[in-house]
């Protein structure tokens, strides 16, 4: 099929507009600086583990030799934690874990979700009822707490984990996925569709579905930083069995005894969470403001 | 200066709104007089800049409005000043924020024109209602802003009147003399009172009978002497005063008063019940009385100039006639002047006095209502006024193609492409605008001689 | 007949209320020909659009049937049965041409056969699909071609809408109002429909596009031969672009005829005051302008809906006792400030008040003098002294029917009926 512009008409007109839309967010900008940053750590140090000079990329070096966290110094930029740990390898050791770890349950867990609440609103009724009911029970409990039962139901290691927080994290999507989908449903085109005698099947997937799903997805993305946050916090509530496991949340915990001598030990992991959560923030909304027509025409 | 014939004086105002897709051109050299008392008609097709005049006459743009060129006199004073001094400035590099930073000064500079002597009601009524306030809050709101004064004088007469006096008011009333009502009122010291009698008398819903008992009533509110002197501050000053106790009590009384301004105003504009509608939300309101409380809120303080967007555009045909009907006995009633935008032709030839035709950012032609519309000049006009369908069908044209990319508007006249008498000069240069008697003028080159020229 | 609706009506439940609804359209018929064009003429809330939406079955009714492409002769068979209440007939005519009980391939074969364009150009087009793939959309649904057929012949409709071919691969949002409008123009004939329902399809556009849109639907008629419903609240488009006129206020049926019979001679007042609130460019209006709304749908005036409004209402239009004593009140407000806060008025029943504070003579005096400015007090029937209060009873309300008051002319009015209603 001849389309105009041919194989070049990719930077077609409005992709330049969404390109500049999201350029003219600054904050947007240095977030997605940042989360390449954490993204190319996480990538390096699983495929390419050398580069960084890294010997044992999946598991913290601990040093009993001199176990006691260390300043910063030369040898170690960002200080040792306990037991004699560089906190500079270990930090970006655990961003490919925590990275991991964060869309292992953001994906599917959005998934699900979005799958759950196109089947509340194509179907409808008191399945749509039942469905929405459910969420609200989970909407209910605050989702840490729930985490923190479901992980001790299966057992603490980390499948455990990330099964407990798909399950906590799916009602959320549902949630989205059903609000927006049904705001799309109203709109003359869908009911177009019907007129031209399309399915019920192909309305929701050819017409509601690529017109609801870009704010979802958006959500998705900032909810990355959410879920790391969460990780880490159960992390260091010692929801992770694995000792020398490279995770940020698990990293803090290990330098809580020196806290008033070697505040350090807590403070960069804790950063390094923090920071993440902020750019993929800034980046979310910078996404919204693509999507959004109204940014789109003002300047 | 105020005794200048036009109110409003807008000469080569040039107007681009800069956006990330482009500069859009959206005012190129809009010259019109708004005549104080008149209904000016502005026509036009969507896009055609006829909202943005408007909005420049009040000063509400955007901030990604830049002023290019020309100036919007409003009884002497330029509204546009500031706008088209930044943009000078600028010089190329116009900047959105800090032409935002001039509009906010332009703000403050223009409250003793907005909502005083210009004023403004737009197509949806529920987009200038406040949704959490009853109307006629929104209403004393207004007046508190600019009328201080008058609502303290009104409350202070109230107090000071007797019923003797009301009894004398309504014998002059009778007898048809106003001149010798106000000396009486005057001597009398209380002013205030003939704007609250004039609102019953003038009511016609209401029988005779009922407007005296009304009048009659109008007497012996007294006032809480903690507030008198609040209030004799406010009316002397028309300002509130800053005592923070006593400004408070003094408010909440004015908006009272507000209240009671309000009803009789909506009594005035034909309002059913009024005394009841004042107290409702917009939302209890129907799409046509919501109409009605936006125009009280515009005209209360007697405005010189009114500008009306589409005010009935999202109404239905029959509560469209309603607002006519209002519209012209407001017209009637006070010598305020009205610029009446709209894009249905047959509408602005029941309300105005003068027809403005624009076309992409430009007015086309302006001339008095019976000679536009019976002998249009500018084949715009002429194309425009065929293609309005009536009750007798006649045979409908189109315009064939589409209005022109404000972004790289086209040379010379902006019609030329949809023109069927376009000319090698109307590629070329901008016709210059021509009278063809009597005041109806035509920006177009066949009455420019550009034909011979050439 | 290309398409018969029958006592149509549409209910929509009122959300967290229960047994309300909203009477969208109340016991509706409307008939469209072979090759006609229908102007449907109403305000907003006139249930005009749901009707449209019936009839090529958007929406299902609530009761009523539509027949599609039945021959005359058995619609009239049809109407009789329906007359005579012959069930049993009904519904062997109604198995055969009805609409509602379409299924599966059989009711992708009527959407072959209707087409339907919407108000909005911008809503109504999915801005993410190509402008071939709109237009190709009901050709493929409907399997009346393949993919690439249709979307060959996507470009032949572009063209038969003036339309250049290589639109063909654009957006909407890269459209102007008026191209979309011809896009959904083009998506709504593409299966050569022999009936299509135009919503307000110029409504959103520019006069100098619109006559460009209207004179686009016209050539079509005479090509295809289609037969149109035509939706607006704009009578001077009706009037250019209709054979025949359907008014609707209020979701009931008020008038309905040939198109210059409805605009210059209209008979229900309603009608009357639509047209003459119509502004003109050369012609000062002479309106009547009509006081008050559209009621609520929820709970509609009883008898004639459009009594409230009506300039000419007369007793039997429907007046109830909660009508006549809000009528009483204000009167007294307004005229009568000596009664104001001594008379009370109090419904009892939907036709009976009880008025308290003035003798049953005084009540007359001021009925008699009032009746033609409010016409609520017309439904007076009697008033009588009952002890220590006045006892008002009303007249009946009864229901207006269509009468035909000339050919293939009918209006809903009792002032219509004559004396044969009595």
């Amino acid at each position: 099929m001849a389309r105009r512009g041919g194989l070049g008409g990719f930077w077609n007109e409005e992709r330049k507009l969404s390109l500049q839309v999201f350029l003219s967010n600054k904050p947007a900008v240095v977030g997605l600086v940042i989360v390449l940053i954490y993204i190319a750590d996480a990538l390096i140090v699983q495929f390419a583990p050398w580069l960084l000079g890294l010997k044992n990329p999946y598991a913290l070096t601990p040093n009993y030799i001199n176990p006691i966290p260390q300043p910063p110094s030369w040898k170690y930029p960002l200080g040792t934690t306990y037991p004699g740990v560089n906190l500079l390898t270990a930090i970006i050791k655990a961003i490919r874990v925590d990275l991991g770890l964060s869309v292992a349950v953001v994906l599917p867990g959005a998934g699900l979700g979005i799958v759950i609440g196109i089947i509340a609103t194509y179907i409808g009724g008191w399945v749509d009822d039942l469905l929405m009911r459910i969420t609200d029970i989970f909407f209910s409990v605050p989702y840490l707490v729930l985490a923190i039962a479901v992980g001790y139901v299966l057992g603490r290691d980390i499948t455990s984990m990330i099964i407990a927080l798909i399950i906590v994290w799916w009602p959320l999507y549902a949630r989205y996925t059903r609000s927006v989908t049904l705001q799309v449903r109203e709109l003359t085109f869908i009911e177009a569709a019907r007129a031209a005698g399309a399915s019920n099947a192909k309305i929701m997937f050819r017409h509601i579905l690529p017109n609801a799903l870009p704010p979802v997805l958006v959500q998705m993305s900032m909810d990355l930083g959410t879920v790391m946050l969460v990780i880490s916090a159960l992390a260091f509530i010692g929801f992770l069995p694995v000792s020398n496991f490279p995770e940020l949340g698990y990293l803090t915990t290990l330098g809580l005894n020196y806290i008033n001598t070697a505040p350090w030990t807590i403070l960069f992991p804790g950063i390094v969470i923090v920071i993440f959560a902020v750019s993929v923030y800034l980046l979310g909304m910078g996404l919204m403001d693509v999507i959004n027509p109204r940014r789109r025409s003002s300047l | 200066m105020s005794k200048e014939e036009s109110i409003v004086k807008i000469r080569d105002l040039r107007l681009s709104y800069y956006t990330r897709r482009g500069v859009y051109h959206a005012l190129n050299g809009v010259d019109l007089d708004i005549m104080r008392g008149e209904v000016l008609g502005v026509a036009g097709e969507s896009g055609c800049g006829k909202s943005t005049l408007g909005l420049t006459i009040m000063g509400l743009l955007p901030r990604n409005a830049a002023i290019e060129n020309g100036e919007v006199m409003v009884d002497g004073f330029d509204v546009v000043r500031p706008l088209r001094e930044y943009f000078r400035r600028s010089k190329g590099k116009f900047k959105p924020t800090k032409n935002d930073d001039v509009l906010k000064k332009l703000h403050k500079a223009m409250m003793n024109i907005r909502g005083v002597k210009v004023s403004m009601v737009f197509q949806e009524p529920m987009t200038t209602l406040n949704p959490v306030m009853p109307v006629g809050y929104q209403i004393a709101e207004v007046l508190l802003q600019h009328n201080v004064s008058l609502l303290a004088k009104r409350r202070l007469a109230r107090a000071k009147a007797t019923r003797e006096d009301m009894k004398a008011i309504l014998g002059y009333l009778r007898g048809n003399d106003m001149a010798s009502m106000m000396d009486y009122i005057k001597s009398r010291r209380l002013e205030g009172i003939e704007d609250q009698v004039m609102a019953y008398w003038r009511r016609r819903d209401l029988h005779d009978l009922v407007k005296e008992i009304r009048i009659l009533s109008l007497c012996c509110d007294a006032v809480n002497p903690m507030l008198r002197p609040g209030l004799s501050y406010a009316a002397r000053t028309n300002r509130l005063p800053s005592a923070p106790v006593l400004r408070q009590l003094v408010r909440h009384e004015l908006v009272k008063e507000g209240y009671r301004k309000a009803a009789e105003y909506l009594g005035l504009l034909g309002m059913p019940e009024p005394e009841k509608v004042v107290k409702m939300y917009p939302h209890e309101l129907s799409g046509g009385m919501r109409q009605r409380v936006v125009i009280a809120t515009a005209m209360i303080n007697n405005p010189e100039l009114v500008i009306l967007d589409e005010p009935t555009s999202a109404l239905d045909v029959t509560i469209q006639a309603q607002i006519l009907d209002l519209l012209k006995d407001l017209k009637q009633e006070t010598k305020a002047a009205y610029m009446f935008i709209s894009h249905d032709l047959s509408l602005l030839y029941q309300v105005s006095d003068r027809i403005a035709i624009m076309y992409a950012g430009k007015v086309v032609e302006v001339g008095p209502k019976d000679s536009v519309f019976k002998e249009p000049k500018h084949p715009y006009t002429q194309m425009l006024l065929e293609a309005v369908p009536t009750l007798e069908p006649h045979e409908l044209k189109g315009i064939r193609g589409e209005v022109p990319d404000l972004r790289n508007p086209p040379k010379g006249c902006m019609f030329h492409p949809r023109c069927p008498f376009a000319m090698p000069i109307c590629r070329e240069k901008e016709p210059p605008t021509v009278d063809v008697g009597s005041g109806h003028k035509v920006a177009c080159w066949l009455y420019a001689g550009g034909g011979e020229k050439k | 007949m290309i398409i018969a609706g029958r006592h149509l009506k549409e209910y929509f439940p009122v959300k967290g209320v229960r047994g309300a609804y909203v009477r969208a359209v109340d016991d509706v018929s409307i008939d469209v020909h072979e090759g006609e064009i229908v102007g449907l003429v109403g305000e907003s809330g006139s249930g005009k659009s749901t009707l449209g939406r019936l009839l090529v079955r958007l929406l299902d009714p609530t009761a009523g049937d539509v027949l599609f492409n039945i021959p005359d002769s058995e619609l009239r068979e049809y109407d009789d049965a329906l007359e005579r209440n012959d069930k049993q007939m009904v519904k062997k005519i109604s198995s055969k041409y009805s609409i509602l009980r379409l299924k599966g391939s059989r009711l992708k074969m009527f959407r072959r056969e209707v087409g339907i364009v919407f108000q909005d150009p911008y809503s109504s087009l999915d801005p993410r699909m190509s402008i071939a793939d709109i237009i190709a959309e009901p050709m493929i649904e409907t399997g009346l071609y393949k993919r690439a057929e249709a979307l060959e012949r996507a470009e032949e409709l572009l063209e038969e809408v003036q339309l250049p071919r290589d639109f063909a691969y654009r957006y909407p949002h890269e459209l102007s109002g008026g191209q979309r409008q011809r896009v959904a123009i083009a998506r709504g004939i593409a299966t050569n429909p022999k009936f299509v329902v135009l919503d307000e399809p110029t409504s959103a556009l520019d006069v100098s596009v619109q006559a460009e849109i209207l004179v686009l639907l016209r050539e079509l008629r005479e090509k295809h031969n289609m037969a149109m419903l035509f939706i607006t609240h704009n009578i001077s488009v009706v009037s250019y672009m209709a054979d025949r006129i359907y008014v609707m206020y209020a979701g009931k049926l008020l008038e309905y005829g040939p198109k210059t019979q409805v605009i210059r001679s209209p008979r229900h007042p309603y009608t009357q005051a639509l047209i003459s609130a119509v502004p003109e460019v050369g012609r000062e209006m002479r309106r009547v302008v009509l006081k008050g709304d559209v009621p609520n749908l929820v709970m509609p005036p009883a008898g004639c809906r459009f009594h409230p409004r009506c300039p000419v209402a007369v007793a039997e239009c429907g007046w109830d006792s909660g009508e006549v004593s809000e009528a009483i009140n204000r009167l007294i407000e307004a005229r009568y400030a000596e009664l104001s806060g001594k008379l009370s008025v109090k419904p009892k029943g939907p036709l009976a008040l009880e008025v308290r504070g003035i003798s049953a003579q005084q009540l007359k005096q001021i009925v008699d003098a009032e009746s033609e400015s409010t016409k609520a007090l017309k439904a007076i029937y009697s008033i009588k002294d009952a002890g220590d209060h006045v006892e008002v009873s009303l007249a009946a309300p009864r229901e207006p029917r269509l009468v035909p008051v000339g050919p293939g002319h009918a209006a809903a009015c009792i002032l219509l009926e004559g004396k044969e209603g009595k």
